[in-house]
């Protein structure tokens, strides 16, 4: 039956699928369905939900909240886990880098940093863009770690890449305590407070959840991609490794010259965080049309991620 | 009809390692044909990432580093120079991961037939080979172009390029030496390879490529110097278009403790072998 292999509606989908939320209407719609398509000849055909929508999605998604808190919890765990240090890794992966990064960029390549510390204003750039970095890098490899579990039993899919991105949340957390030494540290032996005590400070927090968002939003597609192709690994670092270095974050805009800068804005993440190192800093820039325009950016990939991952999810999992 | 046969224990050691890998010398392209396969299988792009691999990434640091942020760079192009610092260490740090991954990657072949495992980093390596090759493609292309745009010789022609040949071989041994370890080290340990590529991100932003030494402050540049790498590189740049400065007598010593590393590096491989087939 060339037919029913072709179909996402295949067997090993059905058995994926037998626990799902439809459960209570699976053996009548066997029936009828068997009744209705004399093709398949007393063969198997559980149907997998295809019209539901965002907010049945959403509903299925607390429903299995616990799972999602599981899977959280997991994904911070596998940090750690199994090496020798202990959680005392993550400080050692996370700082030793930035250390020397700072180090280079500032002290050797002397790369402008607009009035305040080189470190400082590194760091500040350094905790909005950890918050795209690690989530969208983890939560890609949300379905396909979990490949062996998927064809074992029903979860939504969704809450796979969710569950994953929280372990890449640790590391912009870190950083943003050693940011919050740092100030400490210029304030007790230079006398200046670099951060800014105002309630544009709030900006900052609206920068960072953009960023989570767009992450987010991205995941949706990455994750479907990393199930299918093993490249769509290798690509997404190399992708992310670049975007680093097209996105202001060793260095400020202003180092842009000014007839291109308007072709580093379009790239979403400039504008979160050109914010979040204004809302923190003094003598920064920023635009709210620009942070709108990331706003718009991410709500449309979110949408358009929305609807690819649940029309893939059924095809993906035949091919895993 | 009268062939005869000895059965004996293995010579541990390094000479009799390397003697033995020699022997075995035809089995090198076959495993590294089995590492370029597993490299581009389950792929969609295939071969092309072989391409893709080096040039990007130094096309998109030359705009950024040298176009954006006006970073030094002795007086050559930009381009030309990152390109020559990155075959370099791009040589090394592929190496070592290829080098590293030849146990585990090749298990199975180890459960199947008798082959020397010193052979396994050696054919490994094919791929950071091959690459490095395409890299040293770009760079003559990249030396001809600017040679022939700005009307100036950049390239020397003289002792100088048997330097940075001296140089080239040296990264090269020292990714073999350091992988007679972690090689051993990874077969059990999987994280010895993430701990690794961690180290490198780390070890390249302290290797003058994106920079050159000479832009280094003065007080920290002693520092930088206890780094073999920046030491090759630097060799490997003054050899090829006179800029920097040669230290010789680093390098001397760099290329010493490189054989050294070489020696314990087989004699530990050597011992260890056998021992890690056994707790398999």
């Amino acid at each position: 039956m060339p037919a029913r292999s072709a179909s996402p509606l295949s067997d090993e989908n059905s058995l994926a699928r037998r626990d799902g939320p439809r459960k209570r209407t699976v053996q009548p719609a066997l029936a009828s369905r068997v009744a209705e398509r004399p093709d398949l000849d007393g063969g198997w055909l559980v149907a997998a939900d295809a019209d539901q929508g965002l907010v049945t999605r959403v509903r299925e998604l607390w429903r299995y909240r616990r799972i999602l808190w599981f899977f959280s919890l997991k994904s911070l765990q596998t940090l750690y886990s199994k090496t020798v240090l202990g959680p005392a890794w993550i400080f050692i992966r996370t700082l030793v880098p930035l250390g020397v990064s700072s180090f280079v960029f500032g002290s050797i390549m002397q790369v402008p940093s607009g009035g305040v510390p080189y470190f400082v204003f590194f760091l500040a750039g350094q905790v909005p863009w950890n918050c795209f970095d690690g989530p969208l890098i983890r939560g890609s490899r949300g379905i396909e770690i979990n490949r062996q579990l998927l064809t074992k039993l029903y979860v939504p899919r969704i809450i796979l890449p969710l569950a994953s991105m929280t372990a890449g949340v640790a590391e912009p957390v870190i950083i943003a305590l050693v940011l919050a030494g740092s100030l400490v540290y210029y304030r007790v032996n230079e006398g200046v407070w670099y951060l800014r005590p105002e309630p544009q400070l709030l900006a900052a927090i609206a920068a960072v959840v953009l960023v989570l968002a767009f992450a987010f939003s991205l995941t949706l597609w990455t994750s479907v991609w990393q199930a299918r192709a093993r490249d769509a690994r290798f690509m997404l670092r190399y992708v992310v490794g670049f975007w680093l270095f097209l996105t202001p974050v060793i260095y400020p805009l202003s180092a842009v010259p000014a007839d291109i800068r308007w072709l580093a804005q379009l790239n979403p993440l400039t504008a979160p965080i050109e914010t979040f190192k204004w809302a923190l800093l003094p003598g920064m820039q920023h635009s709210w049309g620009w942070f709108l325009y990331s706003v718009g950016a991410t709500v449309s990939v979110f949408l358009a991620g929305a609807w690819y991952f649940t029309r893939s999810e059924s095809i993906t999992m035949d091919k895993l | 009809m009268n062939a005869r046969w000895e059965v004996s224990s293995r010579h541990p050691g390094a000479v009799a390692t390397l003697g033995e890998v020699w022997q075995y010398r035809k089995l090198l392209g076959f495993i590294g044909d089995r590492a370029l396969r597993k490299m581009y299988r389950r792929t969609v792009l295939g071969w092309l990432w072989l391409f893709i691999n080096p040039l990007f990434p130094i096309a998109l640091r030359a705009i950024i580093f040298g176009g954006l942020l006006g970073v030094g760079s002795n007086g050559l192009p930009y381009f030309l120079f990152l390109i020559a610092g990155s075959v370099v260490w791009d040589t090394f740090s592929n190496s070592l991961m290829w080098g590293t991954r030849s146990l585990e990657m090749n298990r199975d072949l180890t459960d199947q037939i008798y082959h020397p495992r010193a052979l396994l980093p050696f054919g490994n390596m094919t791929p950071a080979l091959l690459n490095m090759a395409l890299k040293v493609g770009v760079l003559v292309v990249a030396v001809i172009f600017y040679t022939a745009q700005d009307g100036r010789a950049y390239l020397r022609t003289d002792i100088g390029l048997l330097w940075a040949l001296a140089a080239l071989a040296v990264a090269l041994l020292l990714a073999l030496g350091i992988s007679f370890f972690t090689a051993i080290w990874g077969e059990t340990a999987r994280d010895i390879r993430f701990a690794l590529s961690q180290l490198l991100s780390v070890w390249y932003l302290l290797t003058p490529v994106l920079y050159p030494l000479s832009q280094v402050p003065e007080q920290h540049r002693g520092w930088m110097l206890l780094n073999p790498l920046a030491i090759i590189v630097e060799t490997f740049k003054w050899g090829l278009f006179g800029v920097g400065e040669l230290y010789r007598d680093q390098f001397a010593a760099t290329a010493a403790a490189v054989l050294a590393l070489i020696c314990i590096g087989l004699t530990y491989f050597s011992r260890a072998e056998a021992r890690t087939v056994a707790e398999r």
